[in-house]
C-alpha cells in the first residue's frame, strides 16, 4: 500500500516531508516540478556518488587514449624526420579527448545506477507532479502504520490524499 | 525577466507543449520548403559530385581545399555558442540563459551535424570514412594520430556525443512533461524517452550533479574542438595557415558567430512559435552586450595576425598578407571587417541592442562575415604559397555554391524536426525563475 499526498505549496509539502521522516518513515518519495534542494535535505542527500563515476571515466579514457596512442605508433611505426615513435605533445591532445568522452560516458551511467532508472514499470505517480503540485508518497505502509503517515501528510496542508497499490 | 508578465507554472506547460502539440499548415509548408532546398541544393549536386568526382568543384591544384572546409569551419564554429554558452551559464547561476539554453543546445548539434556532411562531401569517396576511425580491419589500415586532422576526428566525435548526451539528458524532466500532456502513442514514446522520470527529490539530485558534470566536461571539450580545427591549418608551414594565434583566434570566432545565431534562432521562435513571454529583453540584451565584447576581442586577434605577420617579416607571409588585402579577395577581406569589426558597434547604443529586428540584421550580418573570414582563410592562403609557380585562384563551383546553399536547409530542417520533439524552452528550468509556489510569494 502507497499513500500519496498532493499539495499546492512548497512550504506544507517540505513540512509533510519533514514530519515523515522523523516520525520514522525511510520509505517516501518526494515529486517536485521543479528540482527543491530542501526536499533534497529533507531527504538526507549530500553530495552525490555520480562524481565518483565522473572521475573513474576520466581517468580510464585518459589511461586507454593514451594507451591507444602509444600502442598504435609502435605497431604502426612511422619515422618522421628522425622524431622521437612516441611523441607526447600530439598523443596528449588523444588522452585529453578521450578523458572527455569516458568523462562524460561514465557520468551518463552513473546517473542511471544511481536514479534507478529507466523504471518503465507502474509507480505511484500524478501527473500533476510535473506541471504545479508536489506530491508526498508513503510507499510500504500498512495498517496503523498507514493511518499515522495520513494524518502527518493531511496535518501538514495536503490538497488531496489517496491510497494506492504498490506499482500503481 | 518577463516582459508580459509573470506566467503560472501552468502557463509554463501549456505555452511550451501546445507548440509541440499543434501542427498548423504553416509548418508544414515551412518543412516542405527546407525539406526540397536540402534535397535539390544539397544531395543533388553531391550525387552529381560522387558520380563525376570532386572536379566538379572549383578545387584545383593550387587550392586543394576550398569551400567545403570553409563550411565544415563555419558549422563548427556556429556549434559553439549553445553548448559551451549554455554549460558557463549553468557554472555561473545566469537565470538569464533559463529560457534560451534548450534551442541554443540544439543548434550547437544540428550545427555539428551540418558540418559533418560537409566532411563527407569534402572527401570524394564518402563510403571509406571508416578509415579515419579507429576499427581494426583486414587491410591493417590504422589512424595515426600524430595527425591534426585525427586530432579533428576525436575531438568532433567526442563533441558530437557529449553534446548530444548534454541536450538530452536536460530534456528528460521536460519529456516526462510531455508523457504527461499526451495520449496515445506519443504517451507511449514520451515514456521511453523520459526513462519514466517522476521528479523525485533522488532523480533531481541526482540529474543535478550528473548535469553540472557534463557542463564541466564541455566547456574545455568545445574549446578543444576549435582549437584542433585551427590546428588543421596552423601545423602546416602554409603562409596565411602557420600562425600561433589561431586557436584562440578560431575559438573567438566561433564563439562570436554562434552568438549571432543564438540571436538569429531566438527572433525565429519568438516570432513563430510565440515565445515572447519567455525570450525577452533581456536576454536580448545580455546577448547584445557578449556579441560586442566578442567583436572587440575578435577585432583585436585579428589585427594582432596582421601584425606579427608584418612583423615577422618574412616574404612568404608578407606576399600572402598582402594578397590578402590587396589581392582577388580584398572585397571580401574588406567585408568581413566591415560586418564583424564595424557593424557590431552600433549594438554600443541600447536602442539597438533593445530592438529584435535590428539585432536580427546584425547577427546576420555578423554570421555573413564569419562565413566570409572562414572563406579567406582557406582560399587566400593555399593558392599563393612560396613559389610563384604555385600561384593560383580558387573560385567555388555552382556546385559548391549549391551545396553552401543547401547546408543552410539541412539546419532549418533538422531544426524543426527538433521543436516538434524536443520543448524549445527548458518548462522546469523557466519554472525556476518564477515566484515560489508558497504562501507567502
Amino acid at each position: 500500500m502507497a499513500i500519496m499526498g498532493t499539495f499546492a505549496f512548497e512550504e506544507d509539502f517540505l513540512a509533510a516531508a519533514k514530519n515523515l521522516t522523523s516520525s520514522g518513515f525511510d520509505n517516501i518519495s518526494l515529486l517536485s516540478p521543479l528540482p527543491l534542494e530542501e526536499a533534497q535535505e529533507v531527504l538526507g542527500l549530500g553530495k552525490s556518488p555520480v562524481r565518483h563515476y565522473s572521475l573513474a571515466g576520466a581517468i580510464f579514457g585518459a589511461i586507454s587514449g593514451f594507451a591507444m596512442a602509444v600502442a598504435t605508433s609502435l605497431v604502426f611505426i612511422l619515422p618522421t624526420g628522425g622524431r622521437a615513435i612516441i611523441t607526447i605533445p600530439p598523443f596528449l591532445i588523444i588522452t585529453y579527448e578521450m578523458t572527455i568522452l569516458f568523462g562524460v560516458l561514465f557520468t551518463l551511467v552513473g546517473f542511471h545506477f544511481i536514479s534507478g532508472l529507466p523504471a518503465w514499470s507502474d509507480r505511484p505517480y500524478l501527473s500533476s507532479a510535473s506541471v504545479d503540485k508536489f506530491v508526498v508518497v508513503v510507499e510500504g505502509a500498512d495498517g496503523e502504520q498507514a493511518a499515522r503517515a495520513e494524518t502527518i501528510i493531511r496535518d501538514a496542508g495536503a490538497d488531496e490524499v489517496r491510497h494506492v497499490e504498490d506499482g500503481q | 525577466m518577463f516582459d508580459h508578465g509573470q506566467p503560472s507554472y501552468a502557463d509554463v506547460n501549456k505555452d511550451i507543449i501546445s507548440t509541440m502539440l499543434e501542427t498548423g499548415p504553416k509548418y508544414w509548408t515551412l518543412l516542405g520548403i527546407t525539406v526540397s532546398v536540402a534535397g535539390i541544393c544539397f544531395f543533388m549536386p553531391w550525387f552529381y559530385q560522387l558520380i563525376v568526382g570532386v572536379g566538379a568543384a572549383g578545387m584545383n591544384r593550387n587550392a586543394v581545399w576550398g569551400s567545403y572546409l570553409s563550411n565544415f569551419i563555419f558549422w563548427i564554429g556556429l556549434s559553439h555558442s549553445g553548448t559551451l554558452l549554455s554549460a558557463v551559464l549553468h557554472i555561473t547561476n545566469s537565470p538569464w540563459r533559463k529560457a534560451i539554453y534548450r534551442s541554443a543546445e540544439a543548434m550547437t548539434l544540428f550545427s555539428l551535424m551540418t558540418a559533418a556532411m560537409f566532411v563527407m562531401v569534402h572527401l570524394g569517396r564518402v563510403w571509406f570514412v571508416h578509415w579515419s576511425f579507429p576499427i581494426p580491419n583486414q587491410m591493417g589500415l590504422w589512424p595515426n594520430f600524430r595527425s591534426p586532422l585525427m586530432f579533428d576526428v576525436m575531438a568532433i566525435t567526442t563533441y558530437l556525443t557529449a553534446s548530444s548526451i548534454f541536450i538530452y539528458m536536460g530534456s528528460v524532466p521536460d519529456f516526462a512533461a510531455v508523457r504527461d500532456a499526451s495520449t496515445g502513442l506519443r504517451r507511449r514514446l514520451y515514456t521511453i524517452f523520459s526513462f519514466g522520470w517522476r521528479g523525485t527529490a533522488r532523480e533531481w539530485h541526482t540529474l543535478g550533479w550528473a548535469y553540472t558534470f557534463f557542463a564541466v566536461f564541455v566547456i574545455p571539450l568545445a574549446v578543444s574542438v576549435h582549437s584542433i580545427v585551427s590546428w588543421d591549418f596552423a601545423l602546416s608551414a602554409v603562409p596565411g595557415f602557420h600562425h600561433t594565434i589561431f586557436a584562440p583566434y578560431f575559438v573567438t570566432g566561433a564563439i562570436y558567430s554562434g552568438t549571432a545565431g543564438i540571436v538569429t534562432v531566438m527572433y525565429c521562435l519568438r516570432k513563430f512559435l510565440n515565445f515572447e513571454r519567455y525570450i525577452g529583453q533581456v536576454h536580448l540584451d545580455s546577448l547584445g552586450k557578449l556579441l560586442i565584447t566578442l567583436s572587440l576581442i575578435w577585432t583585436y586577434i585579428n589585427i594582432l595576425e596582421l601584425f606579427s605577420t608584418w612583423y615577422g617579416g618574412t616574404s612568404f607571409e608578407l606576399e600572402a598578407l598582402s594578397f590578402k588585402l590587396t589581392g582577388f579577395y580584398a572585397p571580401l577581406y574588406w567585408e568581413m571587417l566591415l560586418f564583424c569589426a564595424f557593424v557590431p558597434l552600433l549594438m554600443l547604443f541600447k536602442k539597438i541592442r533593445w530592438s529584435w529586428n535590428k539585432m536580427l540584421v546584425i547577427s546576420i550580418l555578423i554570421n555573413i562575415g564569419m562565413l566570409t573570414e572562414r572563406f579567406i582563410i582557406v582560399a587566400t592562403s593555399q593558392p599563393r604559397k612560396f613559389l610563384p609557380g604555385a600561384f593560383g585562384y580558387y573560385v567555388p563551383s555552382w556546385i559548391e555554391f549549391s551545396i553552401t546553399v543547401g547546408s543552410f536547409a539541412i539546419f532549418a530542417t533538422l531544426f524543426l524536426i527538433f521543436i516538434k520533439w524536443v520543448p524549445a524552452i527548458s518548462l522546469y528550468e523557466v519554472k525556476e525563475t518564477l515566484r515560489p509556489l508558497r504562501r507567502d510569494a
